[in-house]
């Protein structure tokens, strides 16, 4: 595979694709973000809690796979003290009835469930009851409740479902790499049922900085 | 006329530092139990208000002895001194040894042979009185005070006034924090885990009866199990507001048991709490999901029983190089904090919040504990990857980066870290401690 060497856009642009993007997850609704690894949506659902956080609101996130990396979070501007970190140690089970708790509670702007690939294997399907359920359980409290899977898995029970699609990594430095500098990723309208802003099928691309 | 004040100091001596909060709780304690006007100034350090304790302790030299032998009983050596004002009481106190009276009226005489250096001077200070000859407190005191503040400034009168023994501060009373307490007692024991809950939640129902009866809220609750083998059980957590809720309670008072029960059967129980008043909540006039302090903590309480404790809380970087050096704290919620009306989740604050966050950032997804990886090398790069979560070629790299430090610690590290892209597209961070290679995490 050729590397390629051109640049990417100067830091910034993209950004007010990812405004538009991240002021169109529905509050009281349950919204998914699908893609596989490196295609960008680890990024946006960070990008979506950075906002809130440094809004001075408070998020949460279910961490399923215990992967979350505070470092990166912080570099993006969270506000670390705003954020409740839920370390589910791959236990789906858990992972899922701590987003129902934390759904049902008044107070967060945003409450994330990110069940990655490791997590939300076939073998262990989780029925989809369970997302109708977590879709009542946040009609309530008024948070936006985001789900970040590999996969479309919530069905109807999602009011906007976006894919993220793996784009060309940015490596800097000639003729050999000397740096990893970002990642290019494909965000892809799947469902949308809010009247606005978004449209089905609208494509964003975006840009991330390491 | 109005009786002469009297202001008793209590010193803790060289010997007793470094001074514990304990160690002053215990100070305050033993002044608390001669006076009921007590300050507590700083570590080893206590005044009292000794006026009028004659008729109950004696003369002062007595009631100095007993502060002593009282302070000695609790394991602190002290010294005592008894003066007119706060300033005279200390410097006696410093001055002498023991017990120190200075009679009424009659500081400034007491005081004019002692050293300049019991008025805490600067160092510059300190110089300067000394290279005009000025070394004890007398001296200081027969300079003519125009021609002081001449060349001191305000700080010349002061010193003046605090070396003729002169503080007319009134003491700034301390009382004990309040806790309510409520304990079990018997002739029985208790050697499962589930009759022990139920007594605890019993326990906290009464507790958090007495808090909402006098409008108060459990900043925090400790308990204390007396076991049969003669040791004891103690624990303590604080909720992530302030609560009256015995359900609450009762559920954060499970979670800890469960993840840390009693080594040996228990014989006797008692749970305290210490209160806060909290100011009630003001609602907003159209906010409908306003962050509600009782609903987080049940929220939190319900998590910690379900999780663990252990395993909910906010990040908190360390002070460190170290790869993922991170720890939770407990998640406390600082304020109220009204939510922005709004109908997306991620709409910027209207002052400041935008201004704070970056632009996008590549998460990276850490693996934890990172997994074995075997990693082909090609002129010193890796080529191929092979783990149970990726395999693949690599079509491009970038490293090593060295990480390594504490080495004057037991667990220093060194890793050389890699990022590369694998064939199919996905990237990956890899890591060599020197003996195996690790998938670290993936970019996502």
């Amino acid at each position: 595979m050729a590397i390629p060497t051109e640049s990417l856009p100067p830091p910034g642009r993209g950004s007010t694709e990812i405004d538009f993007l991240l002021g169109a997850f529905p509050r009281g609704q349950l919204s998914e973000i699908v893609g596989s690894w490196s295609s960008g949506g680890e990024s946006l659902l960070l990008a979506l809690l950075a906002r809130a956080t440094a809004g001075g609101r408070l998020a949460a996130l279910v961490d399923g796979a215990d992967a979350f990396d505070p470092t990166v979070a912080a570099a993006a501007g969270a506000d670390l003290s705003s954020l409740l970190w839920v370390r589910c140690g791959g236990e789906i089970t858990l992972a899922l009835r701590a987003a129902d708790l934390l759904a049902r509670c008044p107070g967060f702007a945003v409450v994330a469930l990110d069940l990655g690939e490791r997590v939300l294997t076939r073998r262990q399907p989780v029925p989809p009851a369970a997302w109708r359920r977590l879709q009542r359980a946040v009609e309530g409290s008024g948070a936006a409740l985001v789900l970040r899977v590999p996969r479309h898995v919530a069905g109807a029970a999602a009011a906007l479902v976006l894919e993220a699609e793996r784009g060309r990594a940015h490596w800097v430095g000639s003729p050999r790499p000397t740096r990893l500098d970002g990642l290019l990723s494909r965000v892809r309208v799947l469902r949308s049922r809010a009247p606005a802003p978004l449209q089905a099928e609208g494509v964003w691309t975006l840009s991330w900085q390491l | 006329m109005a009786a002469m004040r009297r202001i008793g100091c209590l010193l803790a001596r060289e010997e007793a530092f470094p001074i514990e909060e304990a160690k002053q709780r215990a100070l305050l304690e033993v002044a608390l139990a001669h006076s009921p006007r007590v300050e507590s100034v700083g570590a080893g350090l206590a005044y009292l208000d000794v006026t009028g304790l004659r008729g109950l302790f004696g003369e002062e030299p007595e009631i100095g002895q007993r502060l002593c032998r009282a302070a000695a009983d609790r394991g602190l050596a002290v010294r005592v001194g008894i003066a007119g004002s706060r300033a005279s009481a200390i410097f006696a106190a410093r001055w002498g040894d023991g017990v120190a009276i200075v009679p009424p009226g009659d500081e400034a005489a007491y005081l004019a042979p002692a050293p300049c250096s019991l008025l805490d001077l600067s160092p510059e200070m300190a110089r300067l009185l000394d290279r005009w000859g000025i070394r004890t407190l007398g001296e200081l005191a027969r300079l003519p005070a125009a021609a002081l503040f001449e060349r001191l400034g305000a700080d010349g009168p002061r010193l003046q006034a605090l070396a003729r023994g002169e503080d007319p501060r009134p003491l700034s009373p301390w009382a004990p924090p309040r806790v309510l307490e409520e304990r079990v007692e018997g002739d029985w024991t208790m050697d499962t885990i589930e009759p022990l809950i139920a007594l605890l939640a019993d326990l906290a129902g009464r507790v958090c009866a007495r808090l909402a009866r006098e409008g108060l809220s459990g900043d925090a609750f400790e308990w204390s199990c007396r076991l049969g083998d003669g040791t004891s059980h103690d624990g303590r957590f604080v909720p992530a507001v302030p609560t009256a809720d015995s359900g609450v309670v009762g559920l954060l008072l499970r979670a800890a048991f469960e993840s840390r029960p009693p080594q040996a059967a228990v014989t006797g129980i008692a749970l305290r709490a210490q209160p806060v008043r909290v100011p009630p909540d003001q609602e907003t006039l159209t906010g409908s999901s306003r962050s509600s302090p009782r609903a987080l903590a049940e929220t939190l309480a319900r998590l910690a029983a379900l999780m663990g404790p252990e395993r909910i809380g906010v990040p908190v970087l360390l002070d460190s190089h170290r790869p993922d050096a991170m720890r939770l704290a407990p998640f406390r919620l600082a304020g109220s904090l009204p939510p922005r009306e709004g109908r997306g989740a991620g709409e910027p604050s209207p002052v400041g919040g935008e201004g704070r966050v970056r632009g996008p950032v590549l998460a990276l997804c850490r693996l934890r504990p990172p997994r074995p990886a075997k990693v082909t090398l090609t002129a010193g790069r890796p080529v191929h990857l092979r783990s149970d979560l990726l395999t693949g070629s690599i079509v491009a790299s970038a490293g090593p980066w060295r990480a390594s430090g504490e080495w004057w610690c037991e667990r220093p590290f060194f890793q050389d870290e890699w990022d590369v892209e694998l064939e199919g597209g996905a990237l990956c961070r890899l890591s060599h401690d020197g003996s195996a290679w690790f998938l670290a995490g993936i970019y996502d």
